[in-house]
């Protein structure tokens, strides 16, 4: 049952790897988020190359994406405008995180910089989601109202120039903030190898107070782009996309996060997102303690010879 | 789509064998003194690393022609095709682990065997192993942009590595992880002979094992000299389908790419659409 993975040079179990992909997969569709963030740890706790697993994955990410904002799209719940913007932030942002990420390479500092991105901002925001929804769950559990909702929204971001309307979100603000949010997206994107969803949803929701209805679907159709964009240029530029690894994944994937969505309905959205806190935060400080535990070895082969 | 360029030629015969062609008998190996001979085959010159690649064991089988009455060793040395390596070093800063700038090291083949009778220290000496290049200790792995020269004690040009006193740490290091990974491998008994004058030996090609051409060398020692010596070569490479997606990932990247982004985007698709229908 094992398949050569031509790119990868490694032998892998491939039935593993479609339940990894149904198992990320029905996470994705649960959640509504992209799941690289996952994804990435598993492969290459399976041993194959981080940078290949980074940049296979992308395009696991283009298709559950893909799946997601079609179904969204249906319910008009997808702002294409808004969409388009932070995806042109994604592009720029796509190609500048790709030759950050060959710099780092070169400099054997990438895995470094993997491990400290995924610490900082998986255990940020796992916590940030986890004290939300936390706190949420036990107000209603002692049958408190809920809060007034804070309905400001900062004033920068009336403040900066290029002003633009986006009816579907329900805002007229200047197009910069969303398109320095796509930009911060299509780093993540190269260097985490994640969609950066789960950045994405809570500065749309908290930081520019978009229609909550509308975030879940734009947001996936930006990561759509700047994934697209970044499979592209780590094919092109590094010759690390597995076609046969994304595919075994991606079959898995898609009907992974169409049984995902469906789950979805059964449970109340602070319940998901206090368990979305919670599996991100776990994912961040696994992927963090590397940087603190004593190595086994203190020598370490750097990939990136040969180019 | 283009199509693709032809694929590199097959793998030339070594030319050795054109050789043999005039000749009546093949005649790999040669005599160094006298009449002690040895002479070397593997079961497979090619490996194909297709779908279901998982590794492979190759035997290396030969004959050892001894008049002689002294004992003979048998030490058969397989090498891959040259792989620079590139190692960082963990240093512990403020509680954090971080790396330090990576040191290249050349030389390093991406597979080294060796296997014999005998502890290799046992059948020929230091000075003899180094000549000959056998023997992991004895492989000239260097870092040759960390070596420099500069004055020291008033001596003008003295060879220096920047590296310091670890070096022997790190070339130690570069051997241990490339053990680790199976891809090299010292085997003071893994020369068996069968019968006499008749020995087998194993090739044990770990899945990572690098694609190229790989040299094989059967020496026979006797009293701590090298007494013959035959070469054998060994090609490992990608076939079938494995090889058309390699080739066409590093030929032309960006359609590569593009087909990949395609391909996610309609397998995406087209499960929503199959999806969609059931409701």
């Amino acid at each position: 049952m094992d398949i050569y993975l031509p790119i990868a040079e490694v032998s892998v179990n491939w039935p593993t790897l479609v339940i990894l992909g149904a198992v990320v997969g029905f996470v994705s569709g649960l959640f509504g988020i992209g799941g690289g963030f996952l994804m990435a740890p598993i492969l290459v706790f399976m041993g194959i190359p981080p940078t290949v697993a980074v940049a296979s994955q992308a395009s696991h990410v283009v298709a559950s994406s893909t799946s997601g904002v079609i179904r969204y799209a249906g319910q008009g719940a997808v702002d294409f405008k808004m969409g388009g913007v932070m995806a042109a932030g994604g592009a720029a942002g796509a190609i500048a995180g790709v030759e950050l990420f060959r710099y780092l390479r070169l400099l054997g500092q990438a895995d470094l910089v993997v491990a400290l991105s995924y610490l900082v901002f998986l255990g940020a925001i796992g916590l940030l989601m986890l004290h939300e929804s936390l706190t949420e769950i036990l107000r209603r559990r002692r049958g408190l109202p809920p809060p007034r909702k804070d309905r400001r929204r900062p004033l920068w971001l009336y403040g900066l120039p290029l002003r633009m309307k986006f009816p579907k979100s329900g805002l007229y603000i200047s197009a910069l903030p969303p398109f320095g949010l796509g930009v911060f997206a299509g780093v993540l994107s190269a260097i985490m190898g994640v969609g950066g969803g789960f950045i994405l949803v809570p500065a749309m929701l908290y930081v520019l107070r978009m229609r909550a209805g509308a975030v879940v679907g734009t947001s996936l159709f930006q990561i759509i782009i700047t994934t697209a964009i970044t499979t592209i240029l780590q094919a092109g530029r590094n010759q690390t996309v597995d076609i046969l690894l994304s595919t075994i994944l991606l079959l898995g994937g898609v009907v992974g996060a169409q049984i995902g969505a469906r789950f979805a309905g059964r449970f109340r959205a602070e319940e998901l997102r206090a368990a979305l806190g919670l599996i991100v935060l776990l994912v961040g400080i696994q992927m963090g303690l590397e940087l603190f535990v004593r190595p086994s070895d203190i020598f370490l082969l750097a990939p990136g010879v040969s180019d | 789509m283009q199509a693709l360029p032809p694929p590199p030629p097959a793998i030339e015969a070594p030319p050795i064998e054109a050789a043999a062609v005039a000749a009546p008998a093949p005649d790999r190996s040669e005599a160094t003194t006298g009449e002690l001979r040895v002479a070397a085959a593997l079961t497979d010159a090619q490996v194909h690393v297709d779908s279901g690649f998982t590794g492979a064991s190759i035997v290396l089988y030969g004959a050892v022609f001894n008049p002689t009455p002294d004992p003979v060793d048998v030490v058969v040395v397989v090498r891959g095709p040259d792989a620079p390596v590139r190692l960082v070093k963990k240093t512990r800063n403020m509680g954090v682990w971080l790396n330090s700038r990576p040191v290249l090291f050349e030389g390093a083949p991406g597979f080294y065997m060796t296997a014999s009778t005998r502890p290799l220290s046992d059948i020929a000496d230091f000075g003899q192993l180094r000549r000959l290049g056998v023997g992991v200790d004895h492989l000239r792995i260097d870092a040759p942009e960390e070596v420099g020269t500069v004055t020291r004690y008033g001596v003008r040009d003295v060879v220096v590595s920047r590296l310091g006193d670890d070096y022997l740490d790190w070339r130690r290091a570069v051997i241990r992880l490339k053990e680790a990974a199976a891809l090299y491998d010292t085997d003071p008994d893994g020369v068996e002979f069968v019968d006499r004058g008749l020995f087998r030996a194993e090739v044990k090609l770990p899945t990572v094992a690098p694609t190229g051409k790989y040299y094989a060398e059967v020496w026979l020692f006797q009293d701590g000299e090298p007494r013959s010596v035959s070469n054998l070569t060994l090609t490992v490479e990608k076939v079938g389908i494995e090889r058309d997606i390699y080739e066409f990932a590093h030929r032309r990247p960006w359609l590569y790419g593009l087909l990949c982004v395609v391909l996610a985007a309609l397998t995406g698709y087209g499960a929503s659409r199959i999806f969609s229908r059931r409701d």
